[in-house]
């Protein structure tokens, strides 16, 4: 039995390994775009470290250009949003999951609806209504129309966590002496752990990554978010191809270090250990 | 944790604020441009002397890509904004004259002073001056490393020549490592040379494309022989594989425009540049396209700011700051006093630059230039990749182009229709509002019931139908409309017109089937592999949390310089992925962004690796719902693994998976992106689109935005019937316990 398990163990491994190396074997391809001179996006080569290897790329990053601005202005808009995200649809997906309400099926059938509709038809309506309510050049247009982007994806991912939850946490709780809202709040709340870290990772990667939004509404180079910030080291044909590797590379190491400090929570031992459904 | 919550309310509450206050100042002059990030150094330099000699005037430039320039600029000055300036070619003046959102520039600036400038930096659409050009240019020229060619040929016969003698298989593996000649020659653009030498241009005198002509036959025939009979070109070349050859001093030659050259002498190659050759057999030289770029005024910009606006454009075009960038950026300025100036006639670059100039074509101005290019391309390709001859091409280009201007000039006019479905559309309305009555009656009398209810969801219900209703709405009305070129301003309701064309369209049902394609293989992949990592990560073993976080990579990294990566991976000759199959597999090399086939497999591969991480963190969120217990109890009933998958972690995994499933598979049915970049907007010959990326290409690029509408409300439904079906099958809408 043991050598059974040690051997799908290794297998597991080897699996593992052979899995990860190919994955990342185009992210290797943008780190050595990142330290290559000359600004080339592609090579003859394939070697991983190119021939006069450089880090001038990532000192000009961060001494010639506004990098650790844009990366500030984007850190605050995607907290925010985050921070919407969670609270908005650990709220939602709860009702959705616990209560029927006229409306009920209306709601999750329209979150769905919004996401149906290809966006780059949206953006022009979109564009008509923030200027008419003065929400050009401000993080507050963007940070709605990020929420709102993440919301529907958060709200059934959410109830769908829920559901796995049984009901009869909250009756005991309720027998318990607590309120509804204490009931949620205390008891469902944090049991749902695994399924708010994926709710924050993505309402963060929603308003970390978002270009055409952002490209259309802030024209103040003080307010520009990370991705507005990449695309001027893009140019029709004499991209600073360097520049941009070295920058995606670093733009990636946030959502990197937020998932590390994140799965905590996703693989807790949180789960459901005590109670029997 | 209830303090966490204030001090992050605190914190959100003042950047609300800091972003209102940061909206930018109304007097500032706002410029939008697609100069290269040189050439952006040069006019941040010279806008910078400029406030400081003008306080009180402040100037911000932004860069944005060509494409999204002009469509953002059109969607900006519909809706009475935009910035003051914007710089661009000059074929982006065509649309903007007929959508009027530039202003007339006779109107702003003295007769002296227009006429100051070279005539080719006038840029005039029915009598009037829209666009003041500060370089003339853009113009393809043979750019020859010294080293390899001490003389650059003058003719196609010493081009082949020196080129064959070029084109060398160092390593003997079979495939040369050495070019004599590259280029991006898969782009229309780039072939305008050899059709010129050949005696062709893509309008008769009437501004009507001529593209069905012996002359184009002869070039396309030419430009196969270069590649296939006297193979002194890539099998296959896009913009970035030729420029690295060339940057590595692996080609001689390479044919390239005036915004590449110092790019090369950075890049550390001792280059030369010369007037393309002539074609020996019509004695006629190549020419290529020049195109003049500059600056136009908004619509909107009147006054006193337009004032500014103009002492700005005085500074920037004075000869002076002109000589300035040419000498630094290589580009030909368009002051005709600078003709003359010794500092420009002394510089080797600038000096053939001129020859060429003179020995180019005017890029035309018109509006129809869109749709030749889009005509034109995917039969070009087709003739590279063997599929049709170069007869049969020519007479597609003819055809599409003819079709391509019909659709972009369309001007439906149907106001009998038009009454009809506003008033089945108000109808329609009333209807819907009657049979919900129920609801919203039942909604208010249980208000106060299932007001905990109400008031956990109400808030982002709020936000959501705050953000998307009105544009919604805005897309369905657009869907019933005509607005296109002709009727930008002035669109009206003209009935189901619009909805005709699309299910008329003869590509709609082979392209909705790859839809459904790259949907299915996508999705399927995701899961799997999100499923598969998931459980494999989740049984604890030590090490897995590295694992774990290497594999959130793809999804981490901006999609852009990935997709790119990607692309470069499929490379026939230097892609590491062929490199792998012919070392490692003993296959041959697959010609991946040649084929229909491949060039789409090619992009389903890229967004499986894009997208399974996703998945990956789901499931294994959903894992955690799933008590031990269970797992222990069916040990000791002796259960198989699969049948612990089947009858445990499937079942209980579901509640959550099938949302992501099921956005997942909207998300990817409009995912655009991903097949834009990697098989760079439908290469080859519009064969690798989905509906969406049709859609964008074929309808929104044409400015057909009613019709594009009508297309995006067809995708929805497309997308709702799925949504509908899908969900009723798998209950998702109900509880599980």
């Amino acid at each position: 039995m043991d050598k059974k398990k040690l051997a799908t163990n290794i297998l597991t491994y080897i699996f593992l390994t052979v899995f990860t190396l190919i994955v990342l074997y185009p992210i290797m391809n943008v780190i050595t775009i990142s330290i290559r001179p000359g600004d080339k996006l592609m090579s003859t080569s394939l070697a991983i470290i190119p021939e006069n290897a450089t880090f001038k790329n990532y000192i000009e990053l961060f001494t010639n250009r506004p990098f650790l601005l844009w990366a500030w202005n984007s850190a605050i808009v995607s907290f925010v949003v985050t921070f919407t995200g969670v609270a908005l649809a650990s709220t939602a997906g709860y009702a959705l999951s616990r209560f029927r309400f006229i409306g009920k099926q209306t709601t999750m059938l329209g979150l769905l609806t919004t996401q149906m509709f290809p966006a780059t038809m949206l953006l022009l309506p979109m564009y008509i209504m923030l200027i008419k309510l003065e929400l050009l050049n401000s993080y507050l247009g963007i940070i709605i129309v990020y929420s709102a982007t993440a919301l529907p994806f958060c709200i059934w991912q959410m109830k769908g966590y829920y559901d796995t939850i049984p009901f009869s946490l909250e009756e005991s709780a309720r027998i318990d002496g607590c309120s509804r809202w204490q009931a949620f709040y205390k008891i469902i709340f944090p049991l749902a752990a695994p399924a708010l870290v994926i709710t924050a990772l993505f309402s963060f990667m929603t308003a970390w990554s978002e270009y055409i939004v952002a490209a259309q509404v802030l024209q103040d180079t003080k307010l520009f978010t990370l991705p507005l910030g990449l695309k001027s080291f893009e140019s029709n044909m004499s991209t600073e191809w360097g520049l941009y590797a070295a920058a995606s590379l670093v733009v990636s190491i946030p959502v990197v270090v937020l998932f590390v400090i994140l799965s905590k929570w996703l693989v807790s031992g949180l789960t459901l250990g005590s109670v029997k459904g | 944790m209830k303090k966490h919550l204030q001090v992050f309310l605190i914190f959100l509450t003042a950047v609300l604020l800091a972003g209102c206050s940061g909206r930018s100042d109304k007097d500032e002059i706002v410029i939008w441009h697609n100069m290269r990030p040189e050439e952006t150094k040069i006019l941040q330099e010279q806008i910078d002397e400029f406030t400081r000699k003008n306080p009180g005037i402040k100037v911000i430039q932004l860069f944005k890509e060509t494409e999204e320039m002009r469509s953002g600029y059109i969607v900006a000055a519909i809706g009475g904004q935009g910035p003051d300036l914007i710089y661009g070619p000059s074929d982006q003046i065509g649309p903007f004259v007929e959508m009027k959102i530039i202003k007339p520039l006779d109107e702003v600036f003295d007769t002296v002073f227009i006429n100051s400038f070279n005539q080719s930096a006038l840029i005039e659409v029915e009598g009037k001056l829209w666009q003041l050009a500060d370089k003339l240019g853009n113009h393809l020229m043979l750019v020859y490393n010294k080293k390899m060619v001490p003389v650059p040929p003058t003719n196609d016969k010493e081009l082949i020549e020196i080129g064959k003698k070029l084109t060398i298989d160092k390593n003997g593996d079979g495939r040369p490592d050495q070019y004599g000649l590259v280029w991006n020659y898969t782009e229309p653009y780039f072939f305008i040379p050899f059709l010129t030498g050949h005696g062709g241009w893509v309008l008769d005198s009437l501004n009507k494309p001529s593209l069905d002509t012996p002359e184009m036959v002869k070039a396309l025939k030419f430009m196969k022989a270069l590649r296939d009979e006297y193979k002194i070109i890539p099998n296959e070349a896009d913009y970035n594989v030729a420029d690295a050859l060339f940057k590595e001093g692996r080609a001689g030659m390479m044919i390239n425009g005036d915004w590449s050259w110092s790019g090369y002498g950075n890049a550390g190659i001792d280059y030369g540049i010369a007037v393309l050759p002539k074609i020996t057999s019509t004695g006629l030289y190549c020419k290529p396209m020049i195109a003049p770029k500059g600056f136009s005024i908004n619509q909107r910009v009147e006054g006193e700011r337009l004032e500014r606006v103009k002492a700005l454009l005085e500074f920037v075009l004075s000869p002076e700051k002109q000589i300035e960038t040419a000498l630094r950026v290589k580009t030909f300025p368009t002051r005709t006093e600078l003709y003359s100036d010794k500092r420009l006639l002394a510089d080797e670059v600038l000096n053939k630059s001129m020859q060429q100039i003179n020995n180019g074509i005017p890029l035309p101005i018109i509006t129809e230039m869109r749709a030749i290019w889009d005509a034109m391309r995917p039969p070009y390709q087709a003739v590279l990749g063997g599929s049709i001859t170069p007869n049969e091409a020519a007479k597609q280009m003819q055809k599409q182009s003819l079709i391509k201007i019909k659709e972009l000039r369309e001007s439906i006019e149907n106001p009998v229709w038009g009454l009809i479905v506003q008033i089945l559309l108000l109808v329609a309305a009333g209807v819907t509002l009657f049979m919900m009555r129920k609801s919203i009656t039942g909604f208010f009398r249980n208000l106060k019931k299932d007001s905990f209810a109400y008031l956990l969801s109400m808030p982002a219900v709020v936000i959501m139908v705050g953000v998307i209703f009105y544009p919604f709405v805005y897309n369905i009305v657009l869907s019933f409309s005509n607005m296109s070129l002709a009727h930008i301003h002035d669109w009206s309701i003209v009935g189901f017109i619009q909805y005709a064309k699309v299910f008329s369209e003869p590509q709609f049902y082979e392209i909705f089937l790859k839809t459904i394609i790259w949907t299915g293989a996508n999705l399927f992949f995701h899961v799997f592999l999100g499923v598969t990592l998931a459980l494999l990560l989740n049984k604890g073993l030590p090490g897995t949390p590295i694992f774990r976080t290497l594999l959130i990579l793809p999804w981490a990294m901006p999609q852009y310089i990935v997709a790119l990566t990607w692309r470069g991976m499929f490379n026939y000759e230097y892609g590491s992925i062929n490199l792998l199959l012919v070392k490692f597999l003993s296959m041959s090399p697959i010609e991946w962004l040649k084929s229909p086939a491949e060039a789409f497999m090619a992009v389903i591969i890229t967004n499986i690796w894009l997208g399974f991480p996703f998945m990956m963190i789901i499931a294994l969120g959903a894992l955690q719902s799933i008590p031990q217990e269970l797992y222990e109890a069916a040990d000791i009933d002796g259960a198989k693994w699969y049948h612990k998958l089947k009858s445990i972690t499937i079942p209980l995994i579901k509640p959550v998976m099938i949302p992501a499933i099921t956005l997942g598979v909207i998300w990817t049915f409009n995912n655009l992106n991903i097949v834009w970049l990697v098989s760079n907007a439908g290469e080859p010959s519009d064969k690798t689109h989905i509906l969406v990326s049709y859609v964008y290409k074929a309808a929104f690029n044409l400015y057909r935005y009613g019709y594009a509408a009508a297309f995006s409300v067809v995708l929805f439904l497309i997308l709702l019937a799925f949504g509908l079906t899908f969900l009723r099958k798998t209950k998702a809408t109900e509880s599980v316990y």
